[in-house]
């Protein structure tokens, strides 16, 4: 089953295309990573999905189902743009966000004080929005986002402006989440939280998809052709190595493209006796690497045809 | 429809658990009461106070006939103004200056000065320190004409007497004709017609604000798209106004209580405390025009509330609003500067088509129903009207709110806004 299906989705903002021509399918029960620069059209994409903005032309699915108002009660939505009435109390603005979710009454209050009671928000239920804290907010905006139980969450650039206290309960709901079959899409520009958790990834850039599918599978694509090295000392003559052909140095953490053919052994034994090597790891290109590798090239290309 | 309902339940809430709506709720009608009952029972209890006026007679011959015409009586009976008499003893500028000290020492409340030929058309003169007290100045020039007139009159050998008996003006008292008879009117339905508008007009433009206020709001909050998540823009849109709405009525008829109160007891409450002249009514109000007030009220309501909520879909602040807001702000103002002239003619050709233009209606045709009912074609056809302009309003506004509340940044141009209203 698919949690969800695009098909060739567009959108169009006067002369610009904010969407074009998009698909894509997230398998149900997995964790999916929308990615891309800034400005790509992940939100214009996600906001299709939601039905809060229609599409020009193209389909969207929705477990199983073609995508409707309806549907908006089985969807868990955190937008990039977060945001919860100040004036009102904590208590009332859940049940009230829960009620036009479509959950009412007794179930409604058992979810509210089980949420907060989870977050440790329970002494706030009375207070006004406004006089939580950050923190407090954004575990307030998390409860929003799951307390009608959806059976997929969209979860627009979730990581960002969160503390590392928040950040981490962020995943665990998506672990638990996926673990009882239930279906996330997030969408980040940052790639280390995409390795770490996603199943499957659809690349953007300028509004159309580079890359997609299962991420395990687009990195083998990739091959074993990259070297991750932890090192101390002056690595710089490592630049004009024959077997080298990009390099990312960071100082202290390089990661090292090879050359076709080359062999990773060679390239060691170059490096014992200059540099002093805490770790030396042959492994598939970071996404972070893929990424530059896609978008850059495309815009190379764009540069050159222009 | 039950998410409308959650919304419309949100927005009442919101707004009438705050003490500024109980608050105006309940202060609405005391100041009201207060504005019309104050000055009555203040007249009707006030004694009044003895005001010492000084009087530089150059004409030598005016004061005491003018003492004696000056003999309007205080509540208990004795004498409104004293008259005091300087005589001319140094030269007039040192006695003036010397009478100007007192009155702002407040030894006068003020000083006369009547100049020779004041009888031949000199000015005389009124001098206090304000000069607004228009009443005090009716009865001295009206005491100064009188003895002036005499004057002249005995001159040429007349009667004053006889003569004031021939000038006496015919009275003439205004009264109303309805179908159920004749009704004496003494400014009661101006005075009515006036309030009720002027309620009207406030209430729009109040609603109307609450509506704008509430969608920047959700705007700068961004709470508006976690809402998107689970309702259309449109129900939103019309959650809230529905809200809002509900609200207005609810004050509507919190006022109407006390105005049904204050019509039926007000008389005995008054006449309990104080003695009433015989023929004293209150003003009676037809039932009719409540309900015409209500239905103009929810049809002007709607009319603004769509664009006022179009407004606050488009800017950041309210600041930024004021641009956008200046045409409905005229729709209100212009029937309100029009009054005079409705109230002057309700039945002229100019009357009947401003009436029906609908962004004038609500308050135009309210005010000709409560001059003059209308026939019941120009009134049903301004409603029609009214309501046909509702429905192009939203649908026109739904489509800017549903693009403009996912705006931010930069306030939209008049070109931008059209592009949005053509957005599938």
């Amino acid at each position: 089953m698919n949690a969800l299906e695009i098909e060739n989705i567009s959108k169009r903002f006067g002369d610009f295309y904010a969407v074009k021509k998009l698909s894509l399918k997230v398998p149900g029960g997995t964790i999916y990573g929308l990615l891309g620069p800034n400005g790509a059209g992940k939100t214009t994409t996600i906001r299709m999905v939601m039905n809060i903005i229609i599409p020009d032309e193209g389909s969207v699915r929705v477990l199983e189902e073609k995508m409707d108002e309806r549907m908006k009660e089985r969807i868990g939505y955190l937008p990039e743009d977060r945001g919860l009435y100040p004036k009102m109390k904590v208590g009332e603005l859940l049940l009230f966000l829960a009620e036009v979710k479509g959950l009412r009454g007794q179930g409604a209050q058992k979810e509210i004080d089980f949420w907060l009671e989870r977050f440790d928000l329970s002494a706030w239920k009375n207070k006004k929005v406004e006089e939580l804290s950050r923190g407090m907010q954004q575990k307030l905006q998390f409860i929003v986002t799951v307390i009608h139980k959806p059976e997929l969450i969209i979860l627009d650039e979730p990581f960002g402006g969160l503390d590392p206290v928040n950040t981490k309960l962020l995943k665990d709901i998506m672990l638990e989440m996926k673990e009882k079959g239930g279906t996330i899409i997030f969408s980040t520009h940052r790639m280390e939280q995409v390795e770490m958790i996603c199943d499957n990834i659809c690349l953007i850039n300028k509004a159309e998809t580079v890359l997609e599918g299962n991420l395990s599978q687009i990195k083998k694509q990739y091959g074993k052709n990259t070297v991750v090295l932890d090192y101390d000392g002056d690595g710089s003559f490592i630049r004009n190595l024959s077997e080298i052909e990009k390099i990312d140095d960071y100082g202290k953490f390089m990661e090292i493209k090879l050359r076709e053919g080359q062999d990773p052994q060679s390239l060691l034994s170059k490096l014992v006796g200059k540099i002093a090597i805490s770790k030396f790891e042959v492994r598939e290109p970071t996404l972070n690497a893929i990424f530059i590798d896609k978008v850059g090239e495309r815009d190379e290309k764009d540069t050159l045809s222009h | 429809m039950r998410k409308i309902l959650s919304v419309i339940k949100r927005e009442y809430l919101q707004i009438v658990k705050t003490k500024g709506f109980i608050i105006g709720t309940i202060l609405g009608p005391v100041l009201m009461v207060a504005l019309i009952v104050i000055p009555i029972v203040g007249q009707l209890i006030s004694v009044g106070k003895q005001e010492t006026i000084g009087v530089i007679d150059f004409s030598q011959q005016m004061f005491d006939e003018l003492n004696k015409k000056m003999d309007h009586k205080l509540k208990d009976g004795t004498r409104r103004y004293l008259l005091e008499k300087f005589e001319l003893s140094a030269s007039i500028e040192d006695l003036r200056s010397q009478l100007s000290k007192k009155v702002l020492d407040k030894e006068l409340s003020a000083y006369l000065f009547i100049p020779e030929n004041v009888a031949e058309g000199g000015e005389a003169e009124y001098i206090s320190l304000h000069t607004t007290d228009f009443e005090k100045i009716k009865d001295i020039s009206g005491a100064l004409s009188s003895v002036i007139i005499e004057r002249r009159l005995k001159k040429e050998g007349l009667n004053p007497q006889k003569i004031s008996e021939y000038l006496r003006p015919a009275k003439l008292t205004p009264v109303k004709v309805t179908k159920k008879g004749e009704e004496k009117d003494i400014g009661a339905t101006f005075m009515i017609s006036y309030l009720l508008v002027l309620i009207l007009y406030m209430t729009l433009f109040f609603y109307g604000a609450i509506i704008m206020r509430g969608v920047i709001e959700e705007k700068n909050s961004r709470v508006v798209e976690v809402i998107l998540s689970s309702l259309k823009p449109f129900e939103l849109m019309v959650g809230k106004i529905l809200g809002i709405g509900a609200v207005g009525l609810t004050q509507y008829s919190i006022w109407a209580l006390f105005g049904f109160a204050a019509s039926k007891y007000s008389k005995s409450m008054l006449s309990s405390f104080f003695r009433l002249p015989s023929d004293f009514r209150l003003p009676s109000i037809p039932s009719y025009i409540f309900i015409y007030l209500v239905v103009f009220f929810i049809l002007g309501y709607f009319l603004y509330a769509t664009f006022y909520a179009a407004v606050g879909s488009m800017v950041n602040s309210e600041k930024e609003a004021q641009q956008f807001l200046f045409p409905i702000t005229m729709a209100l103002v212009i029937p309100i500067m029009l009054i005079m002239f409705i109230m002057r003619s309700p039945d002229s050709t100019l009357s009947v088509v401003l009436s029906i233009i609908p962004f004038f209606a609500p308050i135009l045709m309210l005010l000709r129903i409560c001059i003059l009912l209308p026939p019941f074609i120009q009134v049903g056809g301004s409603i029609l009207l009214l309501i046909l302009t509702i429905l192009l309003m939203i649908w026109l506004t739904a489509k800017i709110y549903r693009v403009g509340i996912l705006m931010y940044g930069k306030r939209p141009n008049f070109v931008e806004i059209v592009k949005w209203v053509r957005y599938k």
